[in-house]
């Protein structure tokens, strides 16, 4: 695997052993930026700098943190932190290998972005089958507090921050942040209507900052090292590494740790170590089960926002899926189409019913009983799905099946092949009634 | 920046305040944005997508902020990339909005094809049918075929039963919440819920016993599809097939507006099939409470009274109208001559009709020469209520517009239980509109959930904290000179009696804080809108009208809109009753009587100078053994009414008579709104409107009267009452139009349209420029505080009246008989939910399992009134409200 970065910036731990040990942390420079932000610099400073190293949401629409943060209001209180740690999108898994692994960086993350906005409780929201991940996050906690970095009056600053972790019933609608605040509330896990958005109404109708795992991970870097060092990595638009959770049809899946930026076939080839059995890649996902698919001819895009939405899809949360030639284009879409079915929260009717239209249609068609009329039946009820939805789970059921059905159309095809459109059976009214 | 926005909606141009929603504007161009999930009354939710629409606005240059002007220099609209929910989008100035346009029609389309892809579309046996928004829009905008036809649709018990009144049939249902909305925003009874997500999300109620909350039935009205249908009415009738009759609850003071549904049956006589609520924003909005919708089966009840019954050999026999009239004017006649008219008196309940009291009244005073008449048995039946008459609620009041900035002050009443949709309109005034609701009682009620401020008094002392805070709003300044100046006289006298009754005098007594009593008196003196509404729990001492009075007076919260007080009388008409004179003390319309007063029903029901009289639709002989006695030994007893109760058991001459729903009449509620209601059903043959009755006996005396309809009763009232100078049927009644409406349907659900009379009040004294209210206080009775456990006998909506007893639906509701006890007290005294205790007072005792409560405060024990065995009426007699009694385990 080759090395293009000379350090890791949020897999710290895979560079320094044990550094989940908050004293291990504490040698390899960590709390120096909360120090540094408590002592030297005003909150404004550090949304500033924030704003400025360009760092942006990694949980999915890559929103420049900074700029969120900005949104808060100051005159109203209490204000509070939520941290994003439901990571449910299909293929994610890095902001696990983080709270597991480097748990102290998240906490300097969310204290520094407490001390950012004016906010002194911070709940981590995370997916319920998160129990073991939890365990070691507590412990970090817990000595934390020990240390003096959460709790009343952090390091003498007058600053305080309470920190709470709260576990949901794993739903992946509760990824989405205003369904979180609802679940984190104790109400149903389902969107709320926008405005008010959390910076202004957000848990307990206060305002709210809500991030990402991994975007909070990547502040402390940037208060202890400063912009430039930040923006040494990545790209001017897209500045920093971001982690790339690969799987699929690859000999090496697992995070990978990268500027942004760098190819595809990069992350595909070298990090992965190609595809198994040398097989060609016949499609990637790289934004989970919400992606436009792309061809296996896209492996030279860049793993940048910009570059790939230019490149007909989009970064996401950066769960990359490899398909190769032995996965079936429908097959794959029609696990996408289940696994939507199921999360589908039932809020609004179009993604409720098309979801499940769409798993009905997928199913007859996986099941050799589809007809073409069926697979024009998909690009209609995606057709009425798009822009109708409450939410954005609704909305990324569209575009994989609509680049499912423009790559993959010769296998819908040949799976329906032969199979002529059933003629509606002719009822005889007279012999019913008489 | 101007209030009103401007924004055009197909072309069509319309002005509408800031704030107003696209699907209201539309509205107000008869634009049709169809809905589901919307109701202007609930909180918008946006997700069934039925209302999408295309929005565009003005564009403006991002850096200069100057529009963006078209070739031809007028300003260019920027369209959303994505259609927007009509019934979440407040409009803006310029805003353009497509309803009608290709993109938007397909949406909705769209959106009612994924809908009916899990409906399954049977139409023909829905209740709903005919009158459902998902069928009217299906028509209008959906596609002719469907396309679903992939599996089976979606499969859910037919009849799932939510509560002992409604039924789900989740197939049906297309996850709209408004029903869940409905019960957390409106009723406060958040019972409602989705259970599970997806297309397996379905209504649960999660309340024990399930779907408890009083206003059950609304949730099926606002339903858009025929997912909640109620126990009643499940198959009862075809919509279309019924005659819809306008009419007004009779089950208690609020005056619901309703309407009958009634159906010809095989035998030609009409069916009430079922009642449902009529708009009138000013007394029900959209609601009736569930004992006025299920609560009519009392009508086609086999035990109705269905021809004249007499006495012979001591049975009651049937008779007939020609044997029966002849006969009761001779034993009338009789008695007059032989022991003079003061030996005859009447009680007529305050069921009846205005008309009906007209009469009765005019009957004794008239033609037998006697004032003793009286409305009031058992727990009212020391208590008047004048206030109305001075400082009742102004003309044109409006519950469901006050707000922010007003004070409603609740003394003494559990509205949830007496009167619930006044409940309803008064938590909405709090919690919807921010009116500062102080809810001030004897123990906790419902509404202290939704009343920002609570007070609780011992039992027996809201007058003296009336009183107490009149004393602080004349202490701290805050008395309305210029409006007492010009409406009031008296004053003076009274702030010197106050001085007794200052916050710090009274606190201890009531058990009420000087403190909290100041801030009260503040609120209320000082808010732009004051109500008080009271009820009986404050008691029925005259010290208390008086201070109320007062109060209202003195803050000038009378006499306009919006201010002024609301006394929570016992049944549908006790507010007419009072206005017709049904008392012994004084005239119709609150002339005085010149000459002695008569005897009280009390008085008639425990002396013996009474040797005939006549009840019409009043049981007296049910309250107390005294009465009964009493009665038993009457020379002549006529009773009139729908049932063989107690008291008709005990009569010589018992005569049957309609129900409300079979005959017209007014009634007056309880903001003194006289309301009219028709004939909706045929009635047991030979029964007859009580108005007609009281006529034919006073021609058996001789009286000439020539009635021909109630009508003409009102016709003769309009000139004898000068307070109903305008209510004349042909004011009160104005083209009714009861066709079913989908534009009003689909926007508010089940409601009957607005598209009605809403009633006239009549004005009080503080709003006529001509007259004073002489201002006078009452020292209140000693208050003796007692080391004894209190009883109180709260009135409850599910009591055991013979009205509710004939609905079948309602009865697992019907209070079982047993007392509750607050957990403080069960635990001294060593008791278990379920354990039998002995009450005993003054040498009464009975015996009743008791139920622990955390809702009443130490010392107290509940025991309803008007339940099976009355064992509270047993105990502190049929007119109080309370007394010390003595609890011990049995
Ligand atoms: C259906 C859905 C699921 C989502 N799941 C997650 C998730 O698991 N983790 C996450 O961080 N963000 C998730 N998001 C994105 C969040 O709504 C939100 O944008 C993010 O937490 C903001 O944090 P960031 O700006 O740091 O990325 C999801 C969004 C949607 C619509
Ligand atoms: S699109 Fe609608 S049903 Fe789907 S998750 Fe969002 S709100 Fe729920
Ligand atoms: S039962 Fe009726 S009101 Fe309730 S959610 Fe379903 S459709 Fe809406
Ligand atoms: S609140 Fe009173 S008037 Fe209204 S429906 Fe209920 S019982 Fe009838
Ligand atoms: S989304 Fe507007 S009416 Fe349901």
């Amino acid at each position: 695997m080759s090395k293009v970065l000379d350090r890791h910036l949020i897999f710290r731990h895979r560079d320094i052993e044990n550094i989940q040990n908050i004293d291990t942390y504490i040698k390899d420079d960590g709390y120096s930026a909360l120090k540094k932000a408590l002592k030297e610099m005003k909150p404004v400073d550090v949304t500033n700098e924030v704003k400025s190293a360009g760092l942006r949401g990694r949980g999915g629409a890559g929103f420049p943190a900074g700029v969120k943060w900005s949104f808060i209001p100051k005159d109203i209180f209490p204000k509070y932190v939520v941290v994003n740690a439901d990571e449910s999108e299909p293929g994610t898994f890095k902001d696990r290998e983080i709270m597991e692994k480097n748990p102290h960086l998240l906490l300097e993350g969310i204290a520094l972005c407490a001390y950012a906005v004016g906010a002194s409780a911070s709940y981590i929201y995370g997916r319920g089958e998160f129990l073991s991940t939890f365990r070691p996050l507590q412990q970090a906690i817990d000595d934390a507090y020990k240390h003096g970095f959460l709790g009343e009056n952090i390091l003498g600053s007058g600053f305080s921050l309470d920190i709470r972790l709260h576990l949901g019933a794993g739903a992946y609608i509760c990824g989405e942040e205003t369904a979180l605040l609802n679940s984190l509330e104790g109400l149903m896990g389902q969107p709320r209507n926008r405005p008010p958005f959390p910076a202004v109404a957000g848990l307990y109708a206060k305002p709210t900052v809500i991030n990402n795992v991994e975007t909070l991970s990547g502040v402390p870097y940037i208060i202890l090292n400063g912009i430039d060092a930040y923006r040494k990595y990545g790209t001017d638009r897209s500045p920093g590494t971001k982690i790339f959770s690969l799987s699929g049809r690859v000999n090496r899946p697992g995070n990978y740790e990268l500027p942004l930026g760098t190819p595809l076939r990069h992350l595909v080839e070298e990090c992965g170590g190609g595809v198994i059995d040398g097989k060609q890649v016949k499609g990637i996902l790289p934004s989970g089960a919400a992606s436009s698919i792309m061809g296996g001819d896209k492996l030279d895009t860049h793993l940048d926002y910009e570059s790939m939405v230019e490149a007909g899809s989009m970064l996401g949360s950066g769960s990359v899926i490899i398909l190769d030639e032995t996965i079936n284009g429908v097959w794959a879409a029609k696990k996408n189409i289940d696994f939507f079915r199921h999360e589908s929260c039932g809020k609004c009717s179009p993604c409720r019913e098309g979801t499940h239209w769409l798993k009905s249609v997928y199913t007859k068609i996986v099941d050799g009983h589809g007809t073409k009329q069926d697979v024009d039946m998909l690009g209609t009820i995606i057709g009425q799905m798009e822009g109708n939805c409450f939410c954005p789970l609704g909305e990324f059921v569209v575009p994989g099946v609509r680049t499912s059905l423009g790559l993959y159309m010769d296998e819908y095809l040949e799976m329906v092949a032969g199979n002529e459109e059933a003629s509606q059976p002719q009822k005889d009214l007279i012999h019913t009634f008489f | 920046m101007s209030d009103q926005v401007t924004l055009t909606i197909d072309g069509k141009t319309v002005t509408v305040p800031k704030g107003t929603l696209i699907v209201e504007a539309a509205k107000q161009i008869e634009q049709e944005i169809p809905v589901f999930c919307y109701h202007g009354k609930l909180s918008q939710v946006g997700m069934c997508r039925m209302c999408l629409v295309e929005v565009g606005t003005p564009m403006f240059d991002r850096a200069t902020r100057e529009p963006v002007l078209d070739e031809n220099g007028v300003q260019k609209i920027g369209f959303f990339p994505k259609p927007m929910t009509a019934c979440t989008t407040p409009v803006s100035e310029g805003m353009v909005v497509k309803v009608d346009s290709g993109a938007a029609l397909d949406d909705r389309k769209a959106v009612l094809e994924f809908l009916l892809t899990s409906h399954p579309l049977d139409c023909p046996v829905c209740d709903k049918g005919g009158e459902c928004p998902l069928q009217d829009l299906t028509m209008k905008h959906g596609s002719g075929i469907s396309r679903f036809n992939y599996e089976e649709k979606q499969h859910f018990p037919k009849k799932y039963p939510l509560g002992d009144l409604i039924v789900l049939d989740m197939e049906r249902c297309v996850i709209c919440t408004r029903c869940i909305r409905f019960q957390s925003e409106i009723a406060h009874d958040p019972v409602l819920a989705i259970e599970n997500r997806g297309r397996h999300a379905h209504i649960v109620s999660y309340s024990d016993p399930p779907f408890d909350s009083h206003y059950s039935g609304n949730a099926t009205d606002v339903c858009p599809v025929g997912a909640l249908t109620t126990k009643d009415f499940r198959f009862g009738a075809r919509s279309w097939e019924m005659k819809n009759v306008p009419s007004i609850c009779n089950h208690c003071g609020v005056g619901c507006n309703t309407v009958l549904g009634t159906r010809k049956g095989g035998s030609g006589t009409g069916q009430l099939k079922r009642v449902m609520p009529r708009q009138n924003e000013t007394v029900n909005e959209l609601w009736i409470c569930d004992k006025g919708r299920f609560g009519h089966h009392f009508n086609e009840s086999p035990n109705r009274l269905t021809t004249p019954l007499i006495r012979q050999d001591g049975q009651l026999v049937e008779s007939t109208w020609a044997d029966v009239l002849p006969f009761i004017g001779e034993k009338i006649s009789s008695i007059k001559s032989a022991n003079g008219s003061t030996a005859l008196g009447g009680i007529a309940g305050a069921r009846l009709s205005n008309e009906d009291l007209y009469l009765f009244q005019k009957l004794f005073r008239q033609i037998i020469g006697s004032n003793n008449i009286d409305h009031r048995v058992g727990l009212n039946a020391n208590f008047e209520d004048t206030t109305a008459y001075t400082v009742g609620v102004g003309v044109g009041t409006d519950l469901s517009q006050v707000g922010k900035g007003s004070t409603i002050l609740v003394i003494g009443s559990d509205l949830d239980q007496e009167a619930p949709i006044l409940y309803i309109r008064v938590a909405g005034a709090s919690v919807k509109r921010s009116a500062h609701v102080i809810n001030i009682g004897g123990r906790r009620t419902k509404l202290d959930a939704q009343a920002q401020t609570s007070a609780y008094y011992q039992y027996g002392t809201a007058s003296y904290l009336v009183l107490g805070i009149l004393a602080s709003v004349v202490a701290q300044g805050l008395v309305n000179q210029e409006w007492i100046d010009r409406h009031a006289t008296g004053f003076s006298e009274i702030t010197k009696l106050l001085q007794d009754f200052a916050p710090d005098s009274v606190a201890d007594t009531t058990g009420v804080s000087s403190a909290e009593i100041e801030a009260i008196a503040k609120s209320y003196a000082e808010a732009e809108n004051g109500i008080i509404i009271f009820g009986h729990e404050a008691g029925n001492d005259p010290a208390l009208g008086a201070a109320i009075e007062a109060l209202a007076a003195v803050t000038g919260h009378a006499g306009k809109p919006n201010n002024g007080v609301i006394a929570v009388l016992p049944h549908a008409n006790s507010r007419g009753a009072a206005d017709m004179g049904v008392v012994p003390n004084r005239l119709l319309g609150y002339l005085p009587l010149e000459g002695e007063a008569g005897l009280s029903a009390e008085q008639m029901l425990s002396g013996n100078s009474i040797k005939g009289m006549i009840i019409a639709g009043a049981d007296p002989a049910s309250e107390s053994d005294t009465y009964r006695e009493c009665l038993q030994n009457l020379d002549f007893l006529v009773v009139q009414d729908l049932f063989l109760t107690e008291t008709a058991q005990l009569a010589d001459v018992v005569l049957p008579a309609k129900a409300v729903a079979e005959r017209d009449g007014t009634f007056t509620n309880l903001e003194r709104r006289v309301q009219t209601f028709d004939v909706g059903i045929d009635s047991p043959l030979l029964a007859w409107s009580d108005w007609l009755i009281l006529a034919a006996i006073a021609g058996q005396l001789g009286a000439d009267w020539g009635y021909a309809s109630a009508d003409g009763v009102m016709a003769e009232i309009t000139q004898e009452v000068p307070l109903y100078q305008n209510m004349a049927f042909e004011n009160l009644v104005a083209p009714v139009s009861l066709d079913r409406q989908t534009d009003h349907y689909i926007y508010e659900g089940m409601s009957f349209t607005a598209d009605v009379h809403e009633g006239i009040q009549w004005a009080t004294v503080a709003e006529n420029e001509q007259q004073k209210i002489t201002l006078q206080l009452v020292v209140p009775e000693n208050h003796t505080g007692s080391d004894e456990i209190t009883l109180v006998t709260p009135r409850i909506l599910y009591d055991g009246g013979r009205l509710l007893a004939e609905t079948d639906v309602v009865q697992s509701h019907v209070f079982q008989t047993r007392a509750l006890l607050s957990s403080v007290d069960a635990k001294k005294l060593g008791l278990n939910n379920g354990d039998s205790v002995t009450i005993s007072q003054n040498g009464t005792a009975v015996n009743l399992p008791i139920q622990i409560s955390r809702m009443l405060n130490e010392g107290t024990i509940l025991i309803p009134r008007n339940i099976e065995g009355r064992p509270a009426e047993r105990l502190v007699g049929s007119s109080d409200v309370h007394a010390s009694v003595k609890v011990k385990k049995s």
